[in-house]
């Protein structure tokens, strides 16, 4: 293979870029450079203040969020009862549509941009925590007993063995969350906001102004992919090795009974949550309906029988596309991945490429792959693929990072090839990773099928929120947002009880409470 | 239009020297000294030219004159206005009687207190090359819009006798993008917007608007609750006069409001061109013979009775009652 000089490649992908946006600009789908570049040369002061309040907002969200989410996995491991209600908890919170917290928020805050920082921190809690508590499991289990025979308590196992341990993943989960504490900044400003990159791109999707799509787009992009090699760069600095080999004896105390009974309190507590929240703030029922309104909907008003219906009829038609593009998005991640452990020097594209598509929002993303892919299910399924094969690429990377060393020298010793190296200790060591985020797709998921059906196929329980929202139907409104959590959790219970049965057999340290 | 200049207009905007007088006292008298009331207007989207009447009357100090202190609150693609009003946070909000209708069929208790748009800006855009130039015109053809605007089209359908099942619907999100790449025939939009996106990048569009085709909804409609109504009523009085001296002087140069829009909002990414034309564009919809003769924001029984036929068509049965003119007729009444 004949190498060519960097510079060379990225200047012929430039050309090749500006001749195809040329020769499909009567399409107004793709911006050229040159008319990016002219863009951000005539509006460099409007981009620099934009990126200023944007980028303000979605740190304040990203420390908020991520210091909840570290809180929540602490929570977790020092008081396992509580584990399945937090993790019930920021599931719940994770899947509230925008649509509903939208104006929730800016009641409670007024103006300014308290609902910006909060929808940003909203949007990392759940993935940090998962992570975080992966990491908090991710030690040996003679570690542990070495620390309880020393008659050491929980506080002290978590400051000496269980932090350290967590510190990798605690890495993988702030680079998953930098993307999605940008993007949740910039889709907090459609609450309501006078400035700010989110602002300019709903400003220049209907002026039907590509270059400055383009250009903000790629700006959020470019940002994002910054926090995320910055702290890429930061977890290698404090050079956290592999773990050493990890051997444990499967711990199988609770069983099938008392995971359901937790999950039952899990629910109740959720519901008090909702409840007690909204009376604490005194929200008016008009629009902050209590979990009794949504019972009266749909089980004991007159017409409950027909608001069921719709309301079923339309999570039906949610779900063929979003399990599909669930499954596609999961794949696609651990297969990308294992890939780039197999050539390394391929990561220097599909990272870039992947952050990039976290970090745009998808009402600017949307309508290109409406363009390439029309209107149907395919469509569909590749906005949902898109959302979530990130987080699953980054996490089963740090997954196959943390390959117990000796195993991999044994393997080299006898000298096994990559393929059968990958096969034989990485996929296995990824297996938790990967089933982390298996879990934490779930509310991703959720999200963007319910933005594309409601940009672009008009369908499913996406397009109903958007139609019942802004005819003020809120008994509809938070009944679907019931439907949606519950099918959440069944999502994820189902995904769990795959997990366990898995990891059983290769990874059991992460089933000990 | 200018030969029956309304009288009561007039009475309320003052003469050029009243003017530097004001803003000369504006700048003398310290802020504090009057305690003006705090008072938040909930906006129905991104500023832009659509509120340069509101941004009018706040720079130009009418809000203080009538001691209110009016904080303007943008509005978003989730950032309905029905909440804010509901729960208190804003005092007045900028809805649409089709909106309105619907948030009071659920329990809002709202009324309908002044009328920016008198002619709804709903219009059906297509391309110059393929026009959709009356409601029989969109059988056989693709419209891209959202699908909670399926009731628009019905009643559009409705009052001209067109037959829906010949128009095939393409659920699209709100831009033009749909229509330029030929996804579809036509778009149901807004004539302010997405057209003028249009022109702006040198695409020629046919718009038909549907007021002109019996579709009879006020939009642009100032809505306060019931109890504001009984309560602070002088504040709501206050920032009505506000809002009539601020459109007034907008008809008076659309263009100046472009202008200032733009000043006022550096951060919001507004064109000037853009705004100058959207400006031009909503004046029909905003001032009529109606407005001319009795005043910005005016609504009689006639306009209200049409709406309500209308809105009926839409399935939001309401009554007359969802429109209260006190407070125009104290600010009209009062000079």
């Amino acid at each position: 293979m004949i190498r060519m000089p960097r510079v060379v490649v990225w200047a012929a992908l430039l050309l090749g870029w500006e001749v195809f946006a040329r020769l499909t600009a009567d399409g107004f789908v793709i911006a050229a450079p040159t008319e990016i570049a002219q863009y951000v040369w005539r509006n460099t002061g409007l981009l620099w203040r934009a990126t200023g309040v944007t980028g303000w907002v979605a740190l304040q969200g990203f420390v908020w969020g991520n210091l909840a989410g570290v809180m929540l996995a602490l929570a977790a491991v020092l008081i396992p009862r509580a584990e399945r209600g937090l993790l019930t908890l920021a599931l719940l919170a994770f899947c509230l549509p925008l649509v509903a917290t939208g104006p929730i928020l800016r009641v409670l805050y007024g103006p300014g941009q308290g609902p910006q920082v909060t929808l940003a921190a909203l949007s990392v809690v759940y993935t940090t925590f998962l992570s975080v508590l992966v990491g908090l499991r991710a030690v040996p289990q003679s570690w542990l007993d070495l620390a309880r025979s020393y008659g050491r308590g929980p506080v002290t196992l978590l400051a000496l063995v269980r932090l350290p341990a967590a510190l990798p993943y605690l890495v993988a989960g702030l680079q998953i969350a930098a993307p999605a504490a940008f993007l949740g900044a910039m889709v907090g400003e459609f609450t309501g906001a006078e400035r700010g990159l989110g602002v300019l791109t709903v400003r220049a999707l209907r002026g039907l102004d590509l270059p400055a799509t383009w250009a903000v787009a790629l700006l959020a992009a470019a940002l994002s992919m910054a926090a995320f090699a910055g702290i890429g760069a930061l977890g290698r600095r404090l050079s956290l090795a592999p773990p050493e080999i990890l051997l444990a004896a499967p711990d199988d105390a609770r069983g099938r009974a008392g995971a359901s009974i937790q999950g039952i309190a899990a629910v109740a507590v959720a519901l008090a949550v909702w409840q007690g929240a909204m009376d604490a703030f005194d929200l008016p029922r008009f629009f902050a309906r209590r979990p009794g309104d949504v019972w009266d909907y749909l089980v004991t008003a007159p017409e409950a029988g027909a608001h069921r219906a719709n309301l079923l009829a339309a999570l039906g038609e949610t779900l063929t596309v979003a399990l599909p593009g669930y499954g596609a998005g999961l794949l696609l991640g651990a297969g990308l991945a294992a890939l780039l452990t197999l050539a390394p020097p391929l990561a220097a594209l599909v990272l870039p490429v992947s952050v990039a598509l976290r970090s745009i929002p998808i009402i600017a993303t949307a309508p290109l792959i409406v363009w390439a892919l029309g209107r149907g299910a395919a469509g569909s399924i590749t906005v949902v693929a898109v959302m979530i094969f990130f987080p699953t690429l980054v996490a089963c990377l740090h997954g196959l990072a943390r390959a117990p060393r000796p195993l991999m020298d044994l393997f080299d010793s006898y000298d096994a090839g990559p393929l059968r190296r990958l096969w034989g200790v990485q996929l296995p060591a990824m297996l938790p990773a990967f089933f982390a985020s298996a879990r934490m797709a779930v509310p991703a998921a959720i999200l963007a099928v319910t933005t594309a059906e409601w940009l672009a196929t008009g369908r499913g329980i996406g397009a109903l929120m958007a139609t019942v929202a802004s005819t003020s139907d809120y008994a509809m409104l938070w009944s679907a947002i019931a439907v949606i959590g519950l099918a959440a959790l069944a999502t994820h219970a189902g995904v769990a009880a795959l997990e366990r049965a898995v990891l059983r057999r290769t990874s059991p340290e992460q089933l000990a409470g | 239009m200018t030969p029956t200049t309304p009288i009561r207009r007039e009475a309320l905007t003052p003469t050029r020297r009243e003017a530097l007088v004001l803003g000369a006292a504006a700048l003398l008298t310290p802020r504090l000294a009057r305690a003006a009331t705090p008072a938040t207007l909930q906006l129905s989207w991104l500023h832009s030219v659509q509120f340069a009447g509101s941004y009018i009357a706040q720079s130009r100090g009418y809000w203080g004159d009538a001691g209110l202190d009016v904080t303007l609150l943008p509005g978003g693609p989730n950032a309905p206005v029905e909440p804010p009003v509901v729960a208190g946070t804003a005092l007045v909000g900028i809805s649409a009687a089709d909106y309105t209708a619907a948030a009071v069929n659920q329990g809002a208790p709202f009324r309908i207190i002044g009328v920016a748009m008198q002619k709804n800006p709903f219009a059906i855009a297509s391309l110059a090359a393929n026009p959709v130039a009356d409601p029989r015109d969109l059988i056989g053809r693709r419209i891209g819009m959202a699908l909670a605007n399926m009731p628009v089209l019905e009643a559009l359908c409705a009052l001209n006798d067109v037959d829906i099942a010949g128009i095939e619907v393409v659920p699209t999100q709100y831009d033009a993008a749909p229509l330029v790449q030929g996804q579809v025939d036509c778009l149901l939009c807004w004539a302010t917007d997405l057209p003028v996106a249009m022109r702006m990048q040198g695409i020629d569009s046919t718009v038909m608007l549907l007021a002109d085709h019996g579709y009879a909804v006020h939009s642009q409609t100032y809505i306060a609750t019931q109890d504001s109504l009984a309560n602070r009523r002088a504040d709501l009085v206050a920032l009505m006069k506000g809002e009539i001296r601020g459109w007034g002087d907008y008809h008076a140069g659309p263009e100046a409001a472009a202008n200032l829009t733009v000043q006022m909002f550096p951060d919001a990414g507004l064109d000037l061109e853009t705004q100058k034309l959207q400006a031009e564009r909503q004046v029909p919809l905003m001032f009529s013979d109606l407005t001319d003769a009795q005043g910005f924001g005016w609504f009689t029984d006639d306009t209200v009775a049409a709406n309500i036929e209308t809105l009926a068509l839409l399935g939001k049965p309401v009554s007359a009652d969802l429109w209260d003119r006190s407070i125009l007729e104290e600010v009209y009444g009062a000079g």
